[in-house]
């Protein structure tokens, strides 16, 4: 059954037309570069409808023009929202944690002075477990760390989470892949499974809203040496993983490093990056020529 | 000193400012190819920078700011953008005809109109990439164009690439003209060896 077909079959809420549907599938990919296929149509379908109903819009077409002519894009920001999911925990695919502190960190202090900067970019970030789990694999297992000054951004364009990530208070599923001693080192228990983050490594990351297909966002993320984009461009097109990749490019520094999510390869995307390996994990490096 | 918070960039939306095609225009050919690459991408929602890219296109030799161009022209895909494009077919330079094959591949209502004069081009390798293109381009008539091509076409290496086509996208119909090809070039064995692994695969045999 299509896609649209499916969705209007909800009873209770306003109809939605197959052209509607397509003409919000194209505004939404246009404005966010996320599609969506059939698979997720009870997904979408079930999402809209509790917008519109949270909205108090009687038809699709009132909702709609809510989304699309709002000045604040306040509307279109709570759905990007509820159509991204955030599926995270601690030092998920650590093996590329490692390459970081044995490969990558190494490589790049080689042609650093002590005291320079080395930038260290996850995007995205989701509620914070990538950023903060490259916060914690450094201090425990980079023997230079305390030679440069390290900055670690998680970017998202979901403001939701990013509002949980700056909390830093995460449930068991989150910390599972944590030894005690780190748990104990890093975490407070704050109630029933819930545990904080302490303030001093929270306040080392800092959390900001980038949209990676919008050239505007990624113009503000610049000399960055590592960038975890994991699982993301995935869910892209290919229009909008060339662009999404092309804008990853001018964020890093000659040098620098991406690394993918386990079942994604740069070269399906993109001959601009170099493949490197790094123990059991390969990821992208971007030329050190003055390109 | 270890970690260290960065400048706060918070979540603020961030703002378009006003598209100056005067300003990018410099900008496309700036002695920077971080510049080049930024007015590459900003014009990629400029319909009428179309021959400006085009224009770069042509020069461009960092491959960051050539990958930034194409992907403009996708977002601005037109007949207008295929117009452009077309002449790249034509160049000595490998990866840039890949890309301009590539970018083609993905705007298949804007290619159709050129299928015809581009499959009937006096040069045969400007037909090999027609057939190329073609081949991956997510169009119904598809089959059918590769099908005149086995038919028609006089070129062995064209009709070779066709042949590749179909095996992924053939049908019954294509299968008259797949019979007859081998008879149309007994000197080249391939051929043979080729049609008859393509129709099997069409039977499902």
């Amino acid at each position: 059954m299509p896609l649209s077909s499916a969705m209007t079959m909800r009873q209770g809420h306003p109809p939605i037309s197959e052209e509607e549907y397509n003409i919000f599938f194209e505004f939404f990919y246009r404005r966010t570069g996320i599609l969506f296929n059939d698979k997720k149509g009870y997904f979408v379908e079930k999402r809209l409808h509790d917008r519109m109903e949270k909205t108090g819009s009687t038809s699709f077409r009132r909702y709609f023009d809510l989304v699309r002519f709002q000045a604040s894009g306040e509307e279109l920001q709570c759905l990007v929202n509820i159509m991204t999911v955030n599926e995270t925990y601690f030092f998920r695919e650590d093996y590329q944690f490692n390459a970081l502190v044995q490969g990558m960190l190494p490589e790049i202090a080689r042609s650093r002075k002590i005291g320079d900067t080395l930038r260290i970019w996850s995007m995205p970030c989701s509620t914070g477990e990538e950023p903060y789990s490259v916060a914690i694999q450094i201090i425990e297992n980079w023997s230079r760390a305390d030679d440069f000054a390290i900055e670690i951004r998680g970017s998202d364009i979901d403001t939701r989470v990013l509002n949980e990530a700056r909390q830093g208070i995460y449930g068991e599923r989150s910390l599972h892949r944590l030894t005690p001693a780190l748990r104990a080192k890093y975490f407070q228990s704050v109630g029933p499974d819930r545990f904080q983050l302490r303030e001093e490594l929270r306040e080392s990351v800092d959390f900001s809203i980038a949209n990676i297909v919008d050239p505007l966002h990624t113009t503000r993320y610049r000399a960055v040496d590592v960038i975890f984009c994991r699982n993301l461009l995935i869910y892209f097109d290919d229009v909008s993983r060339r662009l999404a990749v092309e804008a990853l490019y001018d964020c890093l520094s000659p040098g620098g490093f991406i690394c993918l999510g386990h079942s994604e390869s740069m070269s399906r995307i993109s001959s601009m990056f170099q493949p490197r390996k790094f123990g059991d994990t390969i990821v992208y490096q971007k030329p050190l020529g003055n390109d | 000193m270890a970690l260290r918070k960065p400048a706060a960039l918070g979540d603020t939306q961030v703002m378009a400012s006003t598209i100056d095609l005067a300003t990018l225009s410099l900008e496309l050919a700036s002695l920077e190819a971080s510049a080049r690459r930024g007015a590459a991408r900003t014009l990629g929602a400029v319909p009428e920078a179309v021959p400006l890219l085009c224009d770069r296109l042509a020069v461009e030799s960092a491959l960051s700011v050539r990958s930034a161009i194409v992907t403009s022209l996708i977002r601005l895909k037109s007949e207008r953008v295929v117009e452009g494009l077309l002449p790249f077919l034509r160049s000595e330079d490998t990866g840039l005809r890949n890309a301009v094959i590539e970018a083609l591949q993905e705007m298949p209502s804007e290619v159709e109109p050129f299928v015809a004069e581009l499959l009937a081009d006096a040069d045969s390798d400007v037909r090999i990439f027609a057939v190329n293109i073609v081949s991956l381009l997510p169009h119904p008539s598809t089959p059918l164009w590769l099908t005149q091509v086995v038919a028609e076409d006089e070129h062995v290496n064209v009709c070779a690439a066709a042949v590749e086509g179909l095996a992924e996208i053939g049908t019954e119909h294509a299968i008259p003209a797949l019979e007859a090809l081998p008879g149309r070039f007994p000197d080249v064995p391939f051929i043979a060896f080729a049609v008859s692994a393509v129709i099997r695969r069409i039977r499902g045999l």
